[in-house]
């Protein structure tokens, strides 16, 4: 439904990847929407039935606008658990390329 | 004296301290950082190719790929031919053994 025509990926590529690449931008054009019904939610002095129709409404959009449906994935291999968020990698393919110096300024420590 | 204060510092004057959700309006926008995450395609060697036509260029990948295929295909081992009608390609659906007998046993 949202999927682009055109993969726009230069990294490792498979189904849970594109997935995850099309809710990241599908969130993204969303976002202003999603914070302006939280607000009408959260805002206390506005009447109620507005207020529930906000929530009505957030809660009926699309789950892919949703922040809580993106995961980091690994780059290289497309894995979603123990990715090292500083490097987007999976602590074996961050292993792997430390160990190679692919990686700046990260080298073996030994003491 | 607070609501010059407020207006000074451009704050929301709340003295009841009633919930008005902007905490939510004070929030950065993630969704740019978010969807950066990935990194985007580059060029690639065939965008190089198309953008100099006029230029003698080699990819080593395509070219394997394509004599591995010659090869294949002199062994006989190479993909089988498109099926053009919708009844050739359900000729052979489902057991191929099977298929391969009925077609025998009509011979």
């Amino acid at each position: 439904m949202f999927r682009a025509k055109k993969l726009d990926l230069g990294c490792f590529v498979n189904i849970k990847v594109i997935r995850d690449h099309t809710k990241r931008k599908v969130f993204a054009e969303h976002e202003t929407e999603r914070q302006a019904l939280r607000y009408i939610i959260r805002n206390m002095s506005l009447p109620q039935r507005t207020r529930v129709q906000a929530q009505v409404q957030l809660s009926q959009m699309h789950c892919y606008t949703r922040p809580t449906q993106i995961r980091n994935r690994c780059i290289e291999g497309g894995k979603g658990r123990g990715v090292l968020r500083d490097f987007k990698m999976t602590r074996y393919n961050f292993r792997v390329n430390a160990l190679a110096g692919l990686i700046p300024g990260v080298k073996k420590a030994s003491w | 004296m607070n609501q010059v204060q407020c207006r000074i510092f451009s704050n929301t004057f709340n003295p009841q301290g009633l919930r008005l959700g902007n905490k939510v309006l004070r929030q950065r926008l993630k969704g740019p950082a978010l969807a950066s995450y990935y990194p985007r395609k580059m060029a690639t060697f065939q965008d190089l190719q198309k953008a100099y036509p006029d230029w003698e260029t080699f990819d080593e990948e395509q070219e394997d790929r394509i004599e591995k295929l010659k090869l294949l295909k002199a062994r006989g081992k190479g993909a089988p031919k498109k099926k053009k009608t919708a009844e050739e390609s359900k000729k052979f659906k489902g057991n191929k053994k099977r298929a391969a007998a009925v077609a025998a046993g009509l011979a």
